[in-house]
């Protein structure tokens, strides 16, 4: 069984919930994900028969209250996305699209209609959410998207593509970011509207095992009650972003933990010149490197969820927290990748399948370099994107 | 109709166990803690009869043992027991099975239950007489080692598993106590809203010398990893020979091919 790293003792400071909730997400892991995730990475699909007992375990949403909804505090839920990215990425990104993407958005910017409508069959996985603000040539400047929404009768009509877009060929709804009148509105589009397709983006060397896909809209109709009626203005898109960058701050220490774990089990057990590789100097340094990095990383989070329990988070220490901790499991992940020689380049071993995958985590949910300058115009009061 | 299951937190076997200065049982630094393989099954099994017998039933969950045994106990009321008593005692580790069977039974003997649950032993003791023993004192029917379970018209039927790959079916009347063993059931993931519900639910606690009354009967004089012996086995021969040697040391030595 997985057991991590717990260098500092944080076990002992968590609640017995938490722990149990990380345990049972962890036993999930072990049990049905791990032993399927090189089959699905070497395919490139989903383990969409999985979905029916995550909905079971109450993954989806969970730190969400109301509607049946588990209401997990903010520990016990990084914990979750932890246990979820130590399997693979792509398994943690199916949990963050759904809960933090789709069903945050409903919860706190639907109707209550949109949100007894929908909440439900999102938690019990009966329907897939994705999300849509990033367009082919507006990523890190989503505010320039070209995606319209046009008010014509008891609707909308909303044109434009939606880029990168995980679980869009899975989704029975999207919450499509367009602008009306020149403002940001979030719309949630459904499967089989007319205009409305979902095309599976092919040939990816990172995130395998999740669904990737780019959203058409071609004068897709969207009726009145579809739009989000308190999602006005660019700042509700970034509020979802905000909530699955949490998520991420987290999820990205469960991938460094497993590749720290299979870099001190191979070296331990490896021998070169006569002797174990875990003897050498230069392999010591590297691991300690690797422990004190994570061990940061779960500093950082555990802070970071007391500031969000408490209500008093600010965006900025987000962007700190994801920054840091993708950089640091990338890091890691990579540095696994090296101690295991010709074996890392082998799916026999994860540390590669976690490398590539955190090259698309350091690159989704704002970049690196776009935290880098939240922090900084957090920290100086200028904005390095003013021109 | 009153149930009871008892649980016992258990460190990870595949930990590497180290003895703790008294030289009397395994130090506890670095270990993780779970429940004990076969309390799950137990745990399992009762929640079902629980849920075949609707609100006519209440079932209890026990554990004994220091603070940390409240995971357990969690894990337990998530997975839908109904109640959970911690017996505290710091250091059960120091009593021996006679001492606990008695403080169990001296427990739910205030409580008059109908029908226990126990796993079949523990993965670190192994002793398997804490199940049997408060049938005893208690003056319950038992049966051990279930494989197969169920409950109707007052009377439980259970399959049980006998040596050579044999089982065998028994029937018991109420009160009446089983141990459960590895095949019974595939114990249910506690649910994320069952573990949030089940903060609400009652854990008492009861310090263990309200309970226990009866002296040590067998002290633990020492705890010790066996010295390593040398390297594994080289067999030689042709393939059919070294096929069947092998087929053979399997089969005396493991149960991967035993029905």
């Amino acid at each position: 069984m997985f057991k991590g790293l717990d260098y500092y003792d944080i076990d002992k400071d968590l609640n017995p919930q938490s722990r149990l909730v990380r345990d049972t997400v962890r036993d999930f892991v072990e049990r049905e994900f791990i032993p399927k995730v090189r089959e699905h990475y070497r395919a490139g699909s989903f383990p969409t028969e999985l979905i029916p007992l995550m909905a079971e375990l109450g993954l989806f949403g969970a730190n969400l209250t109301g509607y049946e909804l588990p209401g997990l505090d903010e520990t016990s839920y990084g914990l979750m996305m932890q246990e979820l990215e130590r399997g693979d990425s792509g398994l943690r990104s199916f949990v963050s699209v759904q809960g933090a993407l789709v069903m945050y958005p409903i919860h706190r910017f639907g109707s209550e209609a949109q949100k007894k409508r929908w909440l439900p069959p999102l938690a019990h996985g009966k329907a897939i959410g994705c999300f849509g603000l990033t367009e082919p040539d507006f990523g890190s400047d989503p505010g320039g998207m070209i995606t319209k929404a046009v008010a014509d009768g008891d609707g909308y009509v909303v044109s434009g593509v939606k880029m990168w877009i995980t679980n869009g060929s899975l989704a029975d709804v999207a919450v499509v970011w367009a602008k009306l009148d020149g403002v940001v509105r979030g719309f949630l589009v459904e499967r089989g509207t007319p205009g409305f397709s979902a095309n599976e983006v092919t040939g990816k060397m990172s995130l395998r095992a999740s669904i990737t896909s780019e959203l058409v809209l071609t004068d897709a109709r969207v009726p009145k009650e579809n739009l989000l009626p308190d999602a006005v203005g660019l700042k509700a898109a970034l509020a979802c972003l905000n909530q699955a960058r949490y998520g991420i701050a987290w999820g990205a220490i469960g991938a460094a933990m497993a590749c720290f774990e299979e870099a001190l089990n191979y070296t331990l057990e490896r021998k070169t010149f006569g002797r174990a590789v875990a003897g050498y100097q230069l392999t010591q340094e590297k691991l300690v490197d690797m422990a004190t990095r994570i061990t940061t990383g779960q500093l950082l989070a555990l802070q970071l969820a007391r500031l969000k329990e408490e209500g008093r988070l600010r965006p900025a220490q987000v962007s700190m927290a994801k920054r840091n901790n993708v950089a640091m499991a990338l890091e890691v992940a990579r540095t696994t990748r090296a101690m295991l020689g010709a074996n890392g380049i082998s799916d026999e071993y994860q540390s590669m399948r976690h490398m590539c995958n955190l090259e698309s985590v350091s690159t989704y949910e704002g970049t690196h370099d776009i935290h880098t300058l939240i922090i900084g115009k957090d920290l100086t009061g200028i904005d390095a994107l003013d021109r | 109709m009153k149930l009871l299951v008892c649980v016992k937190q258990v460190p990870d076997l595949e930990s590497r166990f180290k003895p703790d200065p008294s030289g009397q049982w395994y130090s506890e630094t670095d270990l993780a803690f779970r429940i004990n393989e076969y309390d799950d099954y137990a745990v399992e099994q009762a929640v079902r009869l629980r849920e075949q017998l609707g609100d006519a039933a209440e079932l209890t969950v026990l554990s004994v043992g220091p603070d940390r045994v409240v995971e357990v106990l969690k894990k337990a009321l998530a997975m839908g027991c109904d109640r959970a008593v911690h017996v505290q005692d710091p250091a059960p580790h120091l009593k021996d099975p006679w001492q606990i069977a008695s403080i169990i039974a001296a427990y739910a003997r205030s409580q008059q239950y109908d029908l226990i649950f126990t796993g079949f032993q523990s993965q670190d003791r192994g002793s398997a007489q804490i199940g049997p023993t408060i049938a005893e004192l208690l003056g319950y029917a038992c049966t051990t080692t279930l494989v197969g379970f169920s409950f109707a018209d007052g009377v439980v039927t259970a399959t049980r598993e006998l040596e050579g790959g044999l089982k065998g079916v028994v029937k018991m009347k109420l009160p009446a106590l089983v141990t459960c063993q590895l095949g019974l059931n595939v114990p249910r993931y506690p649910t994320l809203p069952n573990i949030m519900k089940a903060k609400k639910k009652e854990l008492e606690t009861v310090p263990v010398a309200n309970l226990l009354q009866e002296e040590t009967r067998i002290a633990t004089e020492s705890f010790y990893a066996p010295e390593k012996k040398g390297g594994g086995m080289v067999l030689e021969g042709d393939v059919t020979e070294l096929v069947n040697r092998v087929y053979a040391i399997l089969k005396e030595k493991t149960p991967a091919l035993r029905q």
